[in-house]
């Protein structure tokens, strides 16, 4: 029975509009986290484990798979687009996706997720439910950062925990939660003087950035491919306690 | 047996080192297959390798790393610890930390290495000289593989494990992105050859294989004070 939509990053708002008005009783599902269906080993072993959750997950749930709304812009990246085209190739019905409208005032954006005082799990996984819920969070008490947090929602939500609530999110969560999350400036964006986590997926073209900005910032850089090592866990704790 | 006020362990892969203070410190460094063995130690703090994450006791060890260096990192040194498989560096810039890093995974080709090659060679540690030459070991694998070959061409094995320690001290090097001052801590403090290799490249200060534990007391006695 076809009944799910599937989706990775953030597809048009329009689009996940159109999907929900088409599809009423429709669930939708977030191909870009691990929910541990069988490993297809269908990618080169190094490559970007969230590529690999989402072909996964594709091929797991195919028979129940009405769409794929898939971005394939700046909003997201190169592999998607070839994994877009491929799982086209393989009969998936795939709607493909561009979001890469400019935010035009970075200084005036509703945030109000990033910048609350929920743990910082709860913060990203609220975004990213959000992106098709879109439900109005402006009430959420807002908190001082201490901390920062930069870059995607990663494979492993764990890590998240080491943070304490007060870290403010940045990077592509933020551009997301704002509803501009092909922003090149907004994703860059982060603040002075606060002790931020550059944090990135192994092979990922967005590591550059992240070491860039955490070079500029004077944050901490670290890439994580699955599941984080113990060396990987214990330097963001040593970040959070020595800065 | 004395019984000490307060027990610190860093309990690594290989050595498991011990500080036992009373009136007076008492330093111990033993294998860690027999600290395993011993049953009832009760410690204030830990760190390391191969013991448990015990909430209140257990500390990571890049932070019992700085806080036992504290002296040395505010001085502008760059404090490395080079253990039996993992390689760490902390930096701080103005008295506060700037740059750290960690690598436990490409870092095989360290002290437990060096135990293995002098054991399957019957060399012995003080006769490790510093050679100019250096084997280029990313991976320790191909490290043991040049090793064997120039062994096996006739070359004497203390030369060729000295040339690997070399390799190693200048991959230290580009670890901590070519520092010019070094602060040593761990087991390689013991290793002439290896602080003679690194010497070749920056100035080294060893700081012997206790900066963690020592680490450990700091932060136990003095709080926030990094």
């Amino acid at each position: 029975m076809k009944n799910i939509i599937g989706f990775w990053g953030y597809p048009r708002k329009e689009l996940i509009l159109e999907y929900k008005l088409k599809y009423k009783d429709a669930q939708f599902i977030d191909l870009d986290i691990d929910y541990s269906y069988p490993k297809l080993s269908l990618t080169p072993d190094n490559y970007c484990v969230i590529i690999k959750n989402i072909l996964n997950n594709a091929y797991y749930l195919k028979d129940n798979l009405i769409a794929i709304l898939a971005p394939v812009g700046k909003d997201k990246c190169d592999s998607a687009y070839f994994v877009s085209e491929l799982l086209k190739k393989e009969g998936f019905n795939v709607i493909q996706s561009i979001f890469e409208d400019k935010c035009p005032d970075i200084n005036n954006l509703k945030t109000p997720i990033s910048d609350s005082a929920l743990p910082l799990k709860e913060k990203i996984e609220l975004i990213t439910k959000n992106i098709i819920e879109q439900k109005d969070y402006s009430t959420l008490p807002k908190t001082k950062a201490e901390f920062g947090f930069w870059g995607v929602p990663p494979n492993d939500l764990e890590i998240l925990n080491l943070f304490p609530d007060n870290t403010s999110v940045f990077g592509w969560v933020r551009a997301v939660e704002a509803g501009y999350p092909g922003d090149f400036e907004l994703e860059s964006y982060a603040k002075e003087n606060l002790p931020t986590v550059f944090f990135c997926q192994s092979f990922c073209s967005k590591n550059y950035l992240a070491k860039y900005l955490a070079q500029k910032y004077h944050g901490l850089y670290i890439d994580i491919d699955s599941t984080p090592t113990n060396s990987a866990k214990a330097k963001i704790e040593a970040f959070l306690k020595l800065r | 047996m004395k019984n000490f006020e307060k027990i610190y362990i860093d309990s690594g892969t290989t050595w498991t080192k011990i500080l036992k203070v009373d009136k007076e410190k008492r330093y111990e460094v033993i294998k860690t297959s027999d600290f395993k063995k011993q049953k009832n130690i009760k410690y204030l703090k830990s760190t390391g390798h191969s013991l448990s994450k015990e909430k209140g006791i257990y500390e990571n060890e890049l932070i019992a790393l700085s806080y036992g260096a504290r002296k040395y990192l505010n001085q502008g040194y760059c404090v490395l610890d080079l253990g039996s498989r993992d390689i760490k560096y902390v930096k701080f810039e103005n008295q506060k930390f700037s740059q750290m890093d960690w690598n436990s995974s490409c870092a095989s080709a360290t002290g437990a290495t060096i135990e293995m090659l002098l054991k399957f060679y019957d060399v012995k540690n003080e006769d490790l000289k510093f050679n100019k030459e250096k084997y280029a070991i990313t991976c320790g694998i191909f490290g043991l593989e040049r090793i064997m070959d120039d062994v096996a061409k006739g070359i004497e094995a203390d030369v060729a494990i000295s040339k690997f320690i070399h390799g190693i001290a200048y991959n230290a090097f580009n670890f901590v992105k070519k520092e010019p001052k070094i602060c040593v801590s761990g087991g390689f403090c013991e290793n002439k050859c290896f602080l003679d290799s690194l010497s070749n490249y920056c100035e080294v200060v060893p700081l012997g294989r206790f900066v963690l534990v020592d680490g450990l007391y700091e932060m136990d006695n003095l709080n926030n004070y990094i």
